[in-house]
């Protein structure tokens, strides 16, 4: 007996009180509805006596009865603390709210990512605020160099790093080489200390990040998902008026700790050196000229500058967001900093009622210094090891009147000349746009189809460049000068069409296919030329007597067939099933399809109709499976040989150590991706009316046939190492996050979250028994990560008298996080991060070098001195508990009350500081630290690095 | 729009899609470099002068971990390393330790003498099927072979007792390291291989500057005869040595410094001399141990190899007064082998096989060269020999001679050698490395 007939009404918050714009207004099992405007009002047409269902983000969802005798409906939206409606991204064109997910699927909101202090870079952003994430620094240089790891080991062959998508773009995240191996005889480009490429992102910019940490939940994205995925939406417009903010950051950047200098007298000098030493000694001293030099090169307090304006806004058909960032630092050594300058414009435009159209577009200019840094072998070029290996606090290095520096007396080079003359920077022009087009094709009252295409691309040309003087110490003796200026050219570009079925079998059961193509499209460029015999004082690549170019070219492309669908009763009882086909032209076969399956259920308890218990809003039980790919890393397939010169006549012959950053590698052409599979297993509860939410998830995450280069093949084959694919690896963890309002009162409410997470990667299975993977550590005399069956694949091991032993773990027993919000008389916030690692072990090779070079502060000790070191226990004698309790990020903010002032909307000042203070016993500069850059293992092993430092700010923030 | 327009795009839309299924892949080709397949399968003959190119340059790669390791363990040198403070370690036995096959200097100079072998190796492959006459396969399997023995002798000096392994065509099935006695005779089957190629056969390929005066067959010949002398005479098997030296370049009345070489340079792929280093630099130095300032004869102009250093530092306890002055720069050439060494060799020889007039008369050669008066001492087997080593170890310093010199007369231990610092030990062979088996 239904008549049409109209409901009117208002939506407002329960808590503020204030009308709600945008809430969806949906005739409950159909697609039908409205929106509410900008009074928060709304007026519907419904056919009969029906139920409503309010929904917004950040507010729970609520159902209205209505009939024609309802009268106006005035609905107030509870918040959402327990994030149970946010909506969140399973299949590449659908989405799901929280509550129905069935895997861990951590999301970081805007505030908790930036809220508390600003820094450099979005993935030392992250660090602390979620379960499952590791992150390791390659060192302290402006602009960052982070490893982001998720659920453990995923990978040796430089695929250990999660894909990263924006706003759809599948985007870049490698580590530039700038050539300075060759001046310095590091041993690869990732000892050369350059930035990866994620820190280009602005973090100012971002809306959400939904980190999708294993196979099961990243399934769908195929073969490049084995080390999961971070999914990170930009901001958009919302309709109404516009909005203007701006922000500025003052601040400093200093050393967080000092490794230390020995104090000598002129006593301990003669012992450590010699008699004649002494006399140099006493005659320094008598003069006023004992330095300390580690402070003279770290002890800079960098200024820090970073302003930010945006402007967002739009009408019921168009909305904008636009967002100008500069961010200038400098560094806590003379002649380093970064700066990056963002321009951002997201647009969105509904075409028609069902045609939307969206575009985001960023331009990001950044240049980093990044200081003469790194690991060496012979070339005097690496500030931080000659000063612990080479450098003694007595001899003078400063310049004289005439500006001209002194050698070093025991090293290849004078530290201070290093730090004051080499260059040592990279620029990077990128460009990034996304596309999506959404087009609800047919939408009937219970079925729905959409088409959703997107598509984008991430361009990027990064220079470099290297120059050290003829002048320096060891350019005289070697080569007289070295300029390397690279310039490596990237193109990235992917597309995905999907079509989108949604079926409402009845008021109570939903169903959802999604069928879709994806491709990918990668080929980068990098031309790095070397000069040297230079021209005195010239710095252009022309002016030199000796050339040399190398040029690394590398083209990938990968298709990919999806299909999912997903069962939904009620959201009482979700289940998905799922599938993606892909082939790239990475495997042996490029042309040969792998298949990705994955499959979840999530039950919810309290949506039943026999659960009574109120206060208990959520009880979901989940289980995930999936299975994700990798495939080799380009270049795995071939057997190079590599150019030579003798007297200028030319030859072929297996590649000497990184000629053109190749090695002489026995390559397999049958090469097929390595997979993982991934069962994750859960409970989530919500109760308290929400107040406190508990999610308890552990998960086995193995990798098979494991993609790696094995570097122990025998020095006599003349080959520097295979391809093989005989390891398994086994990720077991275990993850809790506890979200509470403990106090939720008008003038002070206090939000917190817990969060623990462990991980441990074992080696079930390695064909060769053991190996050191190459690229991971020195030779074994030092330490290096070491894989052997049966032991942990984070493992550091040594050549302790002619047996590789194990000597260490370099994972952490277990790490915590505490974040907290508390906003007292609605003006004041404090917000707090503490974050705690328990165990991993790093192995202090910089103290193996200032033992060496006689420098150590501990080294007049009595117990040091009756058991060196390095002779009485080789390289375990530097392997120490990396544990460390850290305040992550503290910051305290006020909103001005601005009565009647009509300019502003609001005005906010704050003090804020990053890594403000670290409890640890680690001796040298940083616990969270790695020699090797972003890609394989890249943990444990610090060999003098650009020390990490700590930063405070001043905020200003004002809304217009 | 109409349900009929929506429909078109929906197949126009779905066709596009599914027409990507048909894109095909393709990665065949390295766009980087070549690859060994490609050119071992079809080699031309430009491609094979290419390889004997990279032959030679692996030849004379890693001379810098090679005089590093054998000069600090003889205690002619110390390496006052750049960046690698083990140099003065364990190279030194520093409080006993002892070497365990990972060493560095030890895993630089074989990796490169097996990446020369596996160039030889290639070429012995690839000269089986491209187009040229026997006579010009003959000149690149004699070249082949020649540098084989050569390299695989540097290897086999280092490893001593513990053996060598010879076999490494397949580097999926090596062969085994065979016994001292075994590689010996190998590595001599290899140079007398290559020898009988040499004979009639004819050079289509070129060597580059160093080896003036050695590139024809003929010529080459006698290098490879001078190389198996060394091998002999590292072996002790001094009869063959002497028939071996007398069948070599060897001149009596010859330049000393004849003899091919090892040529360094600027640019490109070109490497520079890895022994010279810049004077009066504490950094970065090979410093000449003090027994050779205290033990040489007056007179003797071999001390123009030492250079007197203003600021002696110490490094890690070791000292020295003197530094390396034996290269003009670093891009002067090293020696593969010379006529002064064969003359040497012609000496300890005929010291062994009893011609003691002769070893005299070879020895005061060097003696004269040197500004050193006629030998005046003892004409007995061990007289002669003190003199011989005295003259092998100034003429020879830093050439990578002194560590088997000195084993082969049981001199390598601290009997003859002196002890720097307490607890200091002496190395005489190094082990093989781990993952060699």
């Amino acid at each position: 007996m239904g008549q049409n007939f109209n409901v009117d009404g208002t939506v407002t918050s329960a808590i503020s009180g204030e009308p709600l714009v945008g809430v969806n207004v949906v005739i409950k099992g159909t697609t039908s509805g409205t929106v509410t405007n900008l009074d928060g009002t709304f007026s519907l047409a419904v056919p009969g006596n029906t139920t409503l269902v309010f929904s917004s983000v950040g507010f729970l969802v609520q159902e209205m009865a209505v009939t024609a005798n309802s009268g106006t409906l005035n609905v107030a939206m509870q918040e959402d603390i327990a994030d149970l409606e946010e909506i969140v991204v399973t299949g590449l064109a659908t989405s799901i709210k929280r509550s129905n997910l069935a895997n861990s699927v951590s999301t970081i909101n805007a505030q908790t990512l930036t809220g508390t202090t600003t820094g450099a870079t979005l993935d030392g952003a992250l660090y602390g605020k979620l379960t499952g994430v590791n992150i390791n620094a390659a060192g302290g240089a402006p602009g960052g160099q982070t490893a982001m790891r998720l659920r453990g080991v995923s990978s040796l062959s430089g695929n250990n790093q999660p894909l990263f998508i924006i706003d759809g773009v599948y985007i870049s995240n490698i580590q530039l080489t700038n050539g300075s191996s060759v001046a310095s005889g590091a041993n690869a480009g990732r000892e050369e200390g350059g930035s990866n490429r994620v820190s280009d992102i602005n973090p100012d910019d971002i809306e959400s990040i939904e980190v999708l940490k294993g196979a099961s939940a990243a399934a769908i994205y195929g073969t490049r998902a084995n080390a999961g995925v971070v999914i990170i939406t930009t901001k958009r417009g919302t309709q109404g008026k516009t909005k203007v903010s701006f922000n500025q950051d003052v601040g400093f950047n200093t050393i967080q700790n000092y490794a230390g200098r020995r104090v000598f007298t002129p006593e301990t000098v003669e012992s450590a050196f010699s008699a004649a030493e002494r006399e140099i000694f006493e005659t320094a001293q008598a003069a006023g000229e004992v330095f300390n030099y580690e402070e003279e090169l770290y002890g800079e307090k960098g200024l820090i500058l970073d302003s930010r304006l945006s402007v967002s806004g739009g009408s019921d058909r168009t909305t904008f967001y636009a967002n100008i960032s500069r961010r200038d630092e400098d560094g806590i050594m003379k002649r380093t900093g970064y700066d990056r300058t963002s321009l951002r414009i997201n647009v969105d435009h509904n075409i028609t009622d069902d045609l939307k159209i969206g575009f985001s577009s960023n331009y990001i200019n950044s240049n980093a210094d990044r200081g003469a840094v790194g690991n060496e072998n012979n070339g005097g070029f690496s500030v931080g090891y000659n000063l612990a290996l080479l450098t003694v606090d007595w001899e003078n290095l400063f310049p004289d009147e005439n500006g001209v520096y002194p050698d070093g007396r025991f090293a290849a080079t004078n530290v201070i000349f290093n730090r004051d003359i080499i260059d040592n920077s990279e620029e990077v022009n990128r460009y990034i746009q996304g596309v999506r087009i959404d087009w609800t094709a047919l939408q009937r009252d219970n079925i729905q189809l959409k088409f959703l295409a997107n598509g984008g691309l991430d361009f990027f040309l990064g220079k470099t460049f290297v120059y050290i003087p003829e002048t320096q110490q060891t350019q005289r003796s070697t080569t007289n000068g070295f300029i390397s200026a690279g310039n490596n050219n990237s193109l990235q570009y992917n597309y995905q069409v999907f079509a989108v079925v949604d079926y409402f079998a009845n008021n109570e059961i939903s169903l959802n296919g999604q069928f879709g193509v994806s491709y990918l499209n990668f080929e980068s460029d990098a031309i790095i030329n070397q000069t040297t015999q230079l021209i005195p004082t010239q710095t252009n690549l022309a002016q030199g007597n000796s050339f040399s170019t190398n040029q690394r070219l590398t083209d990938e492309e990968e298709l990919g067939f999806i299909a999912q669908g997903q069962f939904n009763w009620a959201d009482r009882v979700i289940a998905t099933a799922g599938i993606r086909f892909d082939k790239s032209s990475l495997n042996g076969d490029p042309n040969k399809y792998f298949a990705f399956p994955k499959a979840s259920l999530a039950v919810n308890l309290a949506n039943f109709d026999f659960w009574t218990a109120t206060s208990v809003s959520l009880l979901k039980l989940r289980f995930a499976y999936g299975e994700t790919g990798s495939s080799a890393r380009f270049g795995s397939l071939y057997t190079p040989l590599g150019a030579t010169s003798v007297g200028g006549v030319p030859g072929l012959a297996l590649p000497r150590v990184d000629q053109n950053n190749v090695r002489a590698q026995l390559g397999d052409t049958d090469l097929e991706p390595e997979t993982s599979q991934e069962i994750e297993y859960g409970v989530d509860v919500a109760f308290l009316n929400g107040r406190v939410g508990l999610e308890l998830t552990g998960y086995v995450r193995k990798v098979n046939d494991l993609i790696y280069p094995f570097s122990s093949i025998p020095i006599s084959s003349g080959f520097n190492n295979s391809i093989r694919t005989d390891f398994d690896l086994k990720n077991t963890g275990f993850e809790i996050a506890i979200n509470a309002q403990p106090i939720a009162k008008p003038n002070l409410n206090w939000n917190t979250s817990l969060n623990y997470w462990q991980n441990d990667a074992k080696v079930d299975r390695l064909g060769v028994g053991e190996f050191q993977p190459s690229g991971e550590g020195f030779s074994l005399t030092f330490g290096s990560s070491f894989i052997r069956e049966g032991e942990n694949a984070t493992a550091l091991a040594a050549n302790i008298g002619g047996q590789v032993k194990i000597i260490g773990d370099a994972a952490p027993d277990f790490q915590m996080s505490w974040y907290n919000e508390v906003t007292i008389i609605k003006r004041l916030k404090l917000n707090f991060l503490f974050h705690w690692k328990e165990g991993g072990e790093v192995l202090n090779l910089t103290k193996l070098l200032s033992d060496f070079g006689g420098v150590t502060p501990d080294l007049d000790d009595p117990d040091v001195i009756a058991n060196p070191r390095f002779a009485t226990f080789g390289a375990e004698g530097y392997i120490e508990d990396g544990s460390y309790i850290r305040l992550r990020e503290v910051g305290l903010y006020y909103d001005l009350p601005i009565g009647n002032l009509k300019a502003f909307e609001g005005i906010r000042v704050g003090v804020s500081g990053k890594n403000v203070f670290t409890s640890t016993d680690y001796t040298g500069y940083d616990p969270e630290t790695s020699a090797f850059g972003p890609s394989g293992l890249s943990q444990g092993i610090e060999v003098s690095p650009f020390p990490s430092s700590k930063q405070f700010y001043f905020h200003l923030g004002l809304t217009f | 729009m109409t349900i009929m327009k929506k429909y078109i795009i929906i197949i126009l839309g779905l066709g596009l899609t599914l027409s990507l299924g048909n894109c095909e892949f393709e990665n065949d080709v390295d766009p980087n470099q070549p690859s060994l397949s490609a050119v071992l399968a079809n080699t031309s003959p430009q491609e094979l002068n290419l390889l004997v190119g990279g032959l030679e340059a692996r030849s004379r790669d890693a001379m810098g971990a090679f005089i590093t390791a054998t000069g600090s363990i003889a205690r002619e040198l110390y390496d006052f390393n750049a960046s690698d403070p083990t140099t003065t370690e364990t190279l030194i036995g520093k409080d006993g330790a002892t070497l365990n096959g990972s060493e560095p200097q030890l895993t630089g100079t074989m990796f490169a003498r097996y990446q020369a072998v596996k160039s030889a190796e290639f070429i012995l492959e690839a000269v089986e099927n491209v187009a040229l006459t026997e006579a010009q396969k003959q000149g690149f399997r004699g070249v082949a072979n020649t540098f084989k023995g050569l390299n695989l002798m540097n290897v086999l000096s280092l490893l001593n007792n513990n053996g060598v392994r010879v076999d490494v065509k397949d580097p999926e099935n090596l062969g085994p390291y065979l016994s001292k006695a075994e590689g010996f005779q190998a590595i001599r089957g290899f140079l007398d291989l290559g020898f009988d190629q040499l004979q009639g056969a004819e050079f289509t390929f070129q060597l580059s500057g160093g080896f003036t005066g050695f590139d024809t067959p003929a010529e080459f010949a006698g290098f490879n005869r001078a190389i198996a002398a060394r091998v002999a005479l590292y072996e002790e098997d001094y009869a063959s040595a002497l028939s071996l030296v007398n069948s070599s370049f060897m001149d009596m009345n010859g330049e000393l410094a004849d003899g091919p070489k090892k040529s360094y340079g600027v640019g490109g792929t070109e490497i520079l001399n890895p022994i010279f280093k810049s004077p009066q630099q504490s950094g970065d130095q090979y410093v000449v141990h003090n027994r050779l300032i205290t033990d040489i004869q007056a007179g003797d102009a071999r001390i123009n190899k030492f250079r007197l250093r203003d600021d002696p530092v110490p490094r890690d306890g070791l000292n020295g007064t003197h530094e390396i002055d034996l290269y003009a720069s670093s891009t002067s050439p090293i020696d593969f082998i010379r006529n002064e060494e064969l003359i040497l060799i012609f000496a300890e020889a005929s010291v062994q096989v009893g011609n003691l007039s002769d070893a005299v008369d070879a020895l005061n050669v060097i003696r004269n060269a040197y500004g050193l008066a006629n030998y005046g001492g003892a004409v007995t087997e061990d007289a002669l020999i003190d003199e011989l080593l005295y003259n092998r170890g100034y003429s020879l310093w830093a050439e990578g001679h002194a560590m088997f010199d000195l084993r082969r007369y049981d001199r390598l231990n601290d009997q003859f050698l002196p002890i720097d610092r307490t607890g200091d030990i002496i190395h005489t062979e190094f082990p093989i490395p781990p993952f060699e088996q």
